[in-house]
């Protein structure tokens, strides 16, 4: 057992709280009295007196105060088992407990008032040093997933994730530092460095990302915010001799330094789909390296529940990227469209300005999908398995090119209206928890043009974003 | 023949003859050439060489290194004496773009091929050869002494390139870097360093000191120098060798590097330098108004 800390109060002040911490206070040892007086508290009004962390060992004291302060408000015995209950979730959101024990006495001793509580925490904090080893299988792929983690490494709740990802098709490795501002969580900082490889067999490209980032998150009323600046160098190849000659062009070395804010607006709605919009701005070229363009891009999702148990959603996404001093942009920066994850019934990524059969991706898009989501028919395994599935009718449609800048709003969106590639069908949704999603749909895509590949009739997608 | 046996003393006669040998039974199958890119060449010969073949080097002005001008300019004038129009053109990313990551490379048709070797056997599989006067004796020969500059005259410049403190620090990390922004400037050129010290190492040459180096051109150039002897090419017609050392020396000839010592070196041989200049007047002077 740890240390024990008392923290005690007396009537609030109005402007706000003084958390001393006393160690050599009042040490708070609940010892049975032979003829403890038992007293039922139910609805009176109490005071919560005494609040204690037992079993703390690294962790700093002042930075679990912010998340337990509010039991002291408590105004009655409910009152103070939900606060109570409240405080013992945002400790455990901060990761640094394995688990966290809620005890709640009468106060003993020479103050104890006759109506006042003691609130007792009992913590057990998470080993100095946690690892994992994870196998997972993706696309064609498999790869075995070894992280090593040293949660609250200082006291507050500062954490450093080694991760490492040894594959058939691809090896990367990341290294990683959280900090969170003690008081508000949700306010942290994240230093990453990292190596990632990818291949790209729709661009028949591969490519080779190493790269630091810095990343800021805060909330700001029902948003939460992030500013994040990235310095990665990315060196781009051919994956086969028989790549075209426009990717090969692109092969070599760039160095990318890009200031990038994402804003997420989540609006928790129905259980099953979430209404959210993300936004998100990337202005590259500032802050030193070759590449320089600016790129937005948004995503925007409503839900809407109608009679007999099904949903309908619409989505709705669309992206630019404009070149800045007319340097051209890079294979890497630019947006792709289409698969099972995107406008259904095409080939991955396989939409848009292409080259012997590579495609190069385009500098603006558009995607939009209108879906209704049932019950299954007849309703098999009704309250348990069936219910992870969900029959599926949609309508997908996009477009993807590139801009001639010189010419008006009015003429990109013109370009961006013509030529649009659709489909409908029909399919099972599978969901895995609140993440990821497995579809098997049937599809018709519509509005072909040259150069697209298109994956007509059934079509499998496993992923966690989806049109 | 006889030219080649004066290079070595009587009782390494053997040794040559075996070397040559050697040659021939190598010079019946296509060098270096697996069987993907037989296939890929055998696939060429059935479309003539078009207008727009293009040549990629690094950027002439701030890039391109020693080594890389003189391969590019080897790969130039063979094409111009086998009478086949190409455009040159600067890339940064030339070595990057090149499916074998050395420069130059040639895009032609839908065609990619690097290096002198493989564009000698693509443009024969396009009907277009300058040794095919030669008999099979005099192109092993020939194939030996492309073998010679290849081992000694490039690996000396790219010796003298990444090995020599001074003309590293002075010249080629500073070029080799141009193109990108910092830091990336400075990680790609000790990137580059490293490999070819390796290189260095596993051919040999890792403990040599510049003035050895000096001395192995020397060599190379008498040895260049006693075969063409005052002949107006290396053999009757002018032939790929012709092309690789008219590319490497004249490179050396009108390139500045730390030191003039290289440069003295090769001038010291007379009937080169005329060499140099009758190829400079014939195949680059006329077309260039």
């Amino acid at each position: 057992m740890g240390a024990v800390h008392a923290k005690s109060m007396d009537p609030l002040p109005m402007h706000g709280k003084d958390l001393g911490v006393n160690p050599d206070d009042l040490m708070e040892h609940p010892e049975p009295e032979p003829d403890a007086k038992q007293e039922i508290l139910e609805n009176k009004d109490v005071v919560v007196q005494h609040v204690n962390i037992q079993g703390l060992g690294r962790t700093k004291e002042d930075l679990l105060g912010y998340e337990i302060s509010d039991v002291f408000n408590a105004k009655n015995l409910i009152d103070v088992m939900k606060k109570a209950h409240i405080a013992r979730q945002r400790l455990l959101r901060l990761g640094i407990f394995k688990e966290v024990e809620v005890l709640i006495d009468t106060s003993e001793g020479a103050d104890a008032l006759p109506n006042g509580l003691d609130v007792t925490f009992e913590v057990n904090e998470i080993k100095r040093l946690t690892g994992s080893y994870n196998t997972m299988v993706g696309n064609n792929e498999g790869s075995m997933v070894l992280g090593l983690k040293l949660p609250n490494m200082i006291g507050r709740a500062e954490k450093l994730t080694f991760q490492f990802s040894y594959g058939t098709k691809e090896t990367s490795y990341g290294l990683s530092f959280f900090k969170p501002q003690p008081g508000y969580f949700e306010r942290n900082l994240t230093l990453n460095m990292y190596k990632v490889t990818g291949q790209f067999p729709w661009s028949s490209l591969k490519e080779t990302d190493r790269g630091v980032s810095a990343e800021f998150n805060f909330p700001v009323g029902p948003t939460s915010h992030m500013l994040k600046w990235e310095g990665v160098w990315r060196e781009l190849g051919c994956l086969a001799r028989s790549a075209s000659f426009a990717v090969r062009e692109e092969s070599g070395h760039s160095l990318k330094s890009a200031l990038s804010v994402c804003i997420h607006i989540f609006t928790p709605g129905l259980s099953l789909l979430i209404r959210m919009s993300i936004l998100s701005i990337e202005l590259a070229g500032f802050t030193g390296g070759d590449a320089s363009f600016f790129k937005e891009d948004f995503e925007l999702q409503l839900n809407r529940r109608l009679f007999w148990d099904s949903v309908l959603s619409a989505s709705l996404w669309g992206g630019m990227l404009f070149p800045i001093e007319g340097k051209p942009s890079c294979i890497a920066d630019r947006f792709y469209l289409g698969g099972p994850t995107s406008v259904r019934g095409f080939g991955m990524y396989s939409i848009g300005p292409q080259s012997e059969g590579d495609y190069l991706g385009g500098e603006a898009y558009w995607a939009g999908g209108l879906h209704l989501y049932t019950p299954l028919p007849f309703r098999p395994g009704r309250g348990g398995f069936g219910d992870l599935f969900r029959t599926h009718f949609f309508l997908n449609a996009g477009n993807l090119c590139n801009l001639n800048y010189g010419e008006g709003p009015r003429a990109h969106l013109q370009k961006l209206a013509e030529c649009i590639r659709w489909s409908y069908g029909a399919g099972i949704v599978l969901r895995l928890g609140n993440i990821a999603r497995l579809e098997l749909n049937y599809c018709i895509p519509m509005g072909v043009q040259s150069g697209d590949r298109i994956c007509d009739g059934v079509q499998f997608g496993a992923g966690i974003r989806f049109l | 023949m006889h030219q080649g046996k004066t290079l070595l003393r009587k009782e390494g006669r053997q040794k040559l003859q075996h070397q040559l040998s050697a040659q021939i039974l190598k010079s019946s199958r296509p060098e270096g050439f697996p069987a993907a890119e037989a296939f890929v060449s055998q696939m060429a010969a059935a479309e003539p060489w078009p207008e727009n073949a293009t040549l990629y080097q690094p950027l002439k002005e701030d890039q391109i290194l020693l080594s890389d001008s003189a391969s590019s300019l080897a790969v130039q004038t063979y094409l111009r004496m086998c009478g086949l129009p190409v455009q040159v053109v600067c890339r940064p990313n030339a070595e990057y773009m090149s499916p074998s990551g050395k420069i130059p490379f040639i895009h032609v048709g839908n065609q990619v091929v690097s290096e002198l070797g493989p564009i000698v056997q693509f443009s024969k599989a396009k009907g277009h050869s300058l040794s095919d006067g030669l008999d099979d004796v005099q192109r092993a020969e020939m194939k030996a002494y492309m073998e010679l500059v290849n081992n000694m005259l490039l690996t000396a410049e790219l010796f003298i390139q990444w090995c020599d403190e001074a003309t590293v620090s002075q010249i080629t990390r500073h070029r080799y870097g141009t193109p990108y922004s910092w830091p990336l400037n400075l990680i790609l050129a000790y990137q580059k360093q490293w490999e070819v010290r390796r290189k260095m190492n596993a051919v040999g040459w890792g403990g040599k000191t510049v003035d050895q180096v000096y001395e192995d051109v020397s060599q190379c150039c008498q040895a260049l120098s006693q075969r063409l002897g005052t002949q107006p090419y290396f053999f009757k017609i002018p032939t790929e060798l012709d092309a690789l050392v008219f590319g490497h020396l004249f490179t050396i000839l009108t390139t500045q590097l730390t030191n003039t010592e290289l440069l003295e070196r090769v001038r010291s041989y007379s009937n080169l330098l005329s060499f140099c200049r009758r190829i400079e007047q014939t195949y680059f002077e006329s077309k260039d108004s």
